[in-house]
């Protein structure tokens, strides 16, 4: 019989062209420097940022926090030279607001913008002021509507920031708080240390003696000694520009000299008054003399507009941006319950790239090989199965008709051979052949 | 005569900021090989940065002979006036060697997405202060200088490359064209990017600054910038050397507005440009695909459950879902593995088909064998019968 036995399996062996997989080791980022002594002309960048921030124009948001009565509207319209901050505004509000449960004068945020253009720069200037701040009896609460404000700007900038469309965004957080001390001449009070430790790490807080002309010369130097010392023990941070060593000589000092005035002891005025030896100055007339606003002899006020203006105003703006948003930003998310994801800070790595798309790659190959290696066998065997049972049904039906044939030859070659037994016997008369006869004719 | 308020300082202070800051830049070539890529970025930067390619090493890259496209970074720190930039140099060596250029630009397209999408998710990160950054914001785009035409395969990418970064096309190698050669096929060039709606970038018009738009003027007019690089310097005339090339008819120069456009094109990718380049790059390019990128997640997130935490003042805030979709995978390289592996199986299912018909010829033979052995047995059954039914007769 030459039946057909069914194979094994195929083993199923990839072509090794396609198996081998090309290993890489992930290598050290390279990074060239040099400094070129050519002219290449990417040191224009900084021009450029020149040319293009005159084209924006410049923000500033800055909040003014102090008991009413010193001078605050004054110093900020002296600053700006303009009358940004309406003094009645801020008088009024305090007599007409309403009146909380506890008797207290409540805590009114208001905001007053203004536009300054000088020589064709633009600068947008917002002003933050709290008036009632320090009016109670019980100032306990009265941090709050403060802080609140500056968490509100913060939340407001989070939230524009994470929206699709992002193209309007505004910055409305503060970037300076300018926190005026009453010129006691004695310390800080509770009051002043409670509302500084709350703010001081989300604004660059700025503490100012204010209405200095009420101290003498040796009493502002105590005065600001104590105050800094008080700083100092409570771990109050106040903005400090930096003076990195590779600026000019000049620079630098200046910036020393800045940070050698803090607290700023100033006084404010947008008035002019003349001089006994006949000039005309912005500053404050008694009849013991005249004190010039913009005298460094006199006060700390030109100090105080190097700092927030004419020289750090960018680097506050930075600083609220990079350093005090981004902290207030992680704090929050962390807070929402968002982690972390460190994995995502990796230096791209073409090779590396490769390396994973490679072994994802891999991953797909051995999966489709793995299902289309399994229908395949699936369908084999299917047919397999199929051809072995037709080809079983076959001998089984060719056994069953071989026997029964066999059978029947069988009995008909017993039946021949008594038939050829009987024939060499002694004839007998044949009854059988009628009795048939009659029988089918009787059946029909 | 009021005291001024002092803001004319705030473009110096803005100045001094980013001076001590420095700088990041990443620009990408990209076009066949063979146009001088390595050799324009080092010409451009007066320094070797990019070891040039060795001819013969292309052959014993990854033993196959159809190359993929690879992207090559080469980073670096220069500093030039006290100012320091951090460049990246993105090349694409290899691209449109293939005989088949399908899919060839893949990897380039997603590379640049993939670096918009990586920025996108480090801004998102509680801490980010260490961004990585490889936001592409230049592409030149290398044109061969046949002086015919843009080939199909050559507008097909710069369509992609467009809606993505700052494309800039340059035609290579621009000392095989004659002036007039030069002008038309810039002129085609011109006309075909206009036809095909291929946004190429083209500096601001600054109208209130005259000196400044005449010069953005100037530079679009010139577009594509034709360029020649040189690593070298030629003695021009006795004493004076420049950057250029040396042939027996005289002496192409790098520098020389009259023999191509290198310095324009220096000027837009860094004397008055760049800037422009990295401000639209962040303010547009990247801005368009976070937008699309957001857009179609919350769109694919609209049926699912939005987690919804409160903060602390009692509002609700959306927790940021994060979906992770498969990587797609766009080497040709897999494709023709894939490709590969399915042709296997096919074969084998072939061979396995043709074993199958094998066997069933087999088994009808062996029925037919079979069947006439029970023919056999059925003449012999009937020779049988008609023997008895001879007897029987015989016996009456």
């Amino acid at each position: 019989m030459t039946s057909v036995e069914p194979e094994k399996q195929p083993a199923i062996q990839m072509p090794s062209s396609v198996k081998s997989p090309i290993t890489y080791t992930p290598q050290d980022i390279k990074i060239i420097k040099k400094v070129l002594n050519g002219y290449v002309g990417f040191a224009n960048l900084p021009k450029q940022w020149h040319r293009k921030s005159v084209r924006r124009g410049f923000t500033f948001n800055i909040m003014a926090i102090g008991e009413s009565g010193l001078g605050k509207a004054t110093l900020i319209n002296t600053l700006f030279n303009r009358e940004i901050v309406n003094h009645r505004d801020d008088e009024e509000t305090v007599e007409e607001d309403t009146e909380d449960k506890e008797g207290g004068v409540a805590v009114k945020i208001r905001s007053t913008k203004a536009e300054i253009e000088e020589d064709g720069v633009k600068l947008k200037v917002s002003v933050i002021t709290a008036p009632g701040f320090g009016e109670s009896i019980n100032n306990t609460d009265y941090w709050k509507p403060i802080v609140d404000e500056i968490n509100s700007r913060f939340d407001s900038y989070l939230e524009a920031e994470c929206k699709i469309n992002r193209s309007t965004i505004v910055d409305d957080r503060i970037h300076a708080f300018l926190y005026f001390i009453e010129p006691t001449g004695h310390s800080l009070r509770a009051l002043d240390i409670a509302m500084m430790k709350l703010v001081h790490e989300k604004v660059n807080l700025i503490p100012i003696i204010a209405k200095s002309d009420t101290l003498t010369d040796d009493e502002i130097v105590e005065f600001k000694q104590r105050i800094l010392a008080d700083i100092a023990h409570q771990g109050i941070k106040i903005f400090t520009p930096e003076a990195p060593g590779d600026d000019d000589e000049e620079t630098v000092s200046n910036t020393q000299s800045i940070i050698d005035t803090f607290p700023f002891a100033v006084v404010g005025s947008t008035k002019e008054v003349q001089t006994p030896d006949g000039r005309t100055v912005r500053g404050r007339q008694y009849p013991w003399g005249v004190i010039e606003v913009d005298n460094e002899a006199h006060n700390d006020f030109v100090k105080l507009r190097q700092l927030l203006i004419r020289n750090f105003l960018e680097e506050l703006k930075e600083h609220t941006a990079n350093v005090l948003y981004e902290n207030y930003r992680t704090e929050k998310l962390k807070k929402m319950g968002i982690e972390q994801d460190s994995t995502v800070f990796r230096e791209f790595d073409p090779l590396a790239k490769q390396q994973e798309e490679r072994a994802l790659h891999e991953a797909k190959l051995a999966k489709m090989e793995a299902e289309m290696k399994s229908v395949f066998q699936q369908k084999v065997s299917e047919k397999e199965k199929k051809l072995q049972r037709s080809e079983a049904d076959l001998f089984a039906r060719h056994k069953e008709m071989k026997d029964k044939l066999t059978k029947q030859i069988k009995i008909l070659e017993e039946k021949k051979v008594q038939l050829e037994k009987q024939r060499s016997l002694p004839q007998e008369p044949m009854v059988q052949p009628a009795q048939q006869k009659t029988r089918k004719g009787f059946l029909r | 005569m009021p005291e001024p308020v002092g803001i004319t300082s705030l473009p110096d202070q803005r100045y001094k900021i980013v001076s001590k800051e420095g700088a990041t830049f990443t620009i990408m070539v990209a076009g066949e090989s063979g146009l001088g890529k390595t050799t324009f970025i080092n010409t451009l930067f007066q320094t070797s940065l990019k070891p040039h390619q060795d001819p013969t090493e292309r052959h014993n890259k990854f033993q196959s002979a159809q190359e993929t496209v690879e992207i090559g970074i080469v980073r670096a720190i220069l500093e030039e006036k006290n100012f320091k930039i951090r460049l990246n140099i993105i090349d694409t060596p290899g691209f449109g060697n293939n005989v088949n250029n399908n899919d060839s630009w893949t990897p380039i397209i997603d590379f640049i997405d993939d670096q918009h999408e990586s920025y996108m998710k480090q801004e998102r990160q509680p801490l980010r202060t260490n961004k990585k950054d490889l936001r592409v914001h230049a592409c030149l785009y290398f044109i061969r200088p046949t002086g015919h035409s843009l080939k199909p395969l050559d507008i097909e990418i710069m369509q992609r490359l467009s809606t993505r970064v700052n494309l800039i096309p340059v035609i290579a190698k621009a000392d095989t064209l004659s002036p007039a050669e030069l002008d038309t096929f810039k002129t085609r060039i011109r006309e075909i990017i206009e036809a095909q709606d291929i946004n190429i970038y083209t500096p601001p018009l600054e109208l209130d600054d005259p000196a400044s738009a005449e010069h953005a003027k100037q530079l679009i007019e010139s577009m594509p910038f034709a360029i020649i690089g040189a690593e070298e310097e030629i003695e021009i005339s006795p004493g004076k050397f420049s950057r250029g090339r040396k042939y027996p008819w005289g002496v192409v120069e790098v520098e020389n507005d009259e023999h191509c456009d290198f310095k324009k094109l220096r000027s837009l990718l860094l004397r008055t440009n760049m800037l422009d380049l990295v401000l639209s790059t962040n303010e547009i390019h990247f801005e368009n695909f976070r937008s699309t990128k957001l857009g179609a997640d919350e769109e694919e997130n609209e049926d699912e459950l939005k987690e919804e935490l409160t903060n602390e003042k009692g509002e609700v805030v959306k927790k940021p879902s994060i979906t992770k979709k498969p990587r797609r995978l766009h080497n040709p390289k897999f494709k023709e593995e894939e490709d590969q592996l399915k042709k296997f199986f096919t074969e084998q299912v072939k061979a396995e088909e043709q074993r199958f018909r094998q066997w069933e010829t087999n088994i009808i033979n062996e029925r037919n064998r079979l069947n006439q052995d029970l023919e056999e047995m059925q003449l012999k059954l009937k020779n049988l019968e008609e023997q008895i039914k001879k007897l029987q007769l015989a016996k009456r």
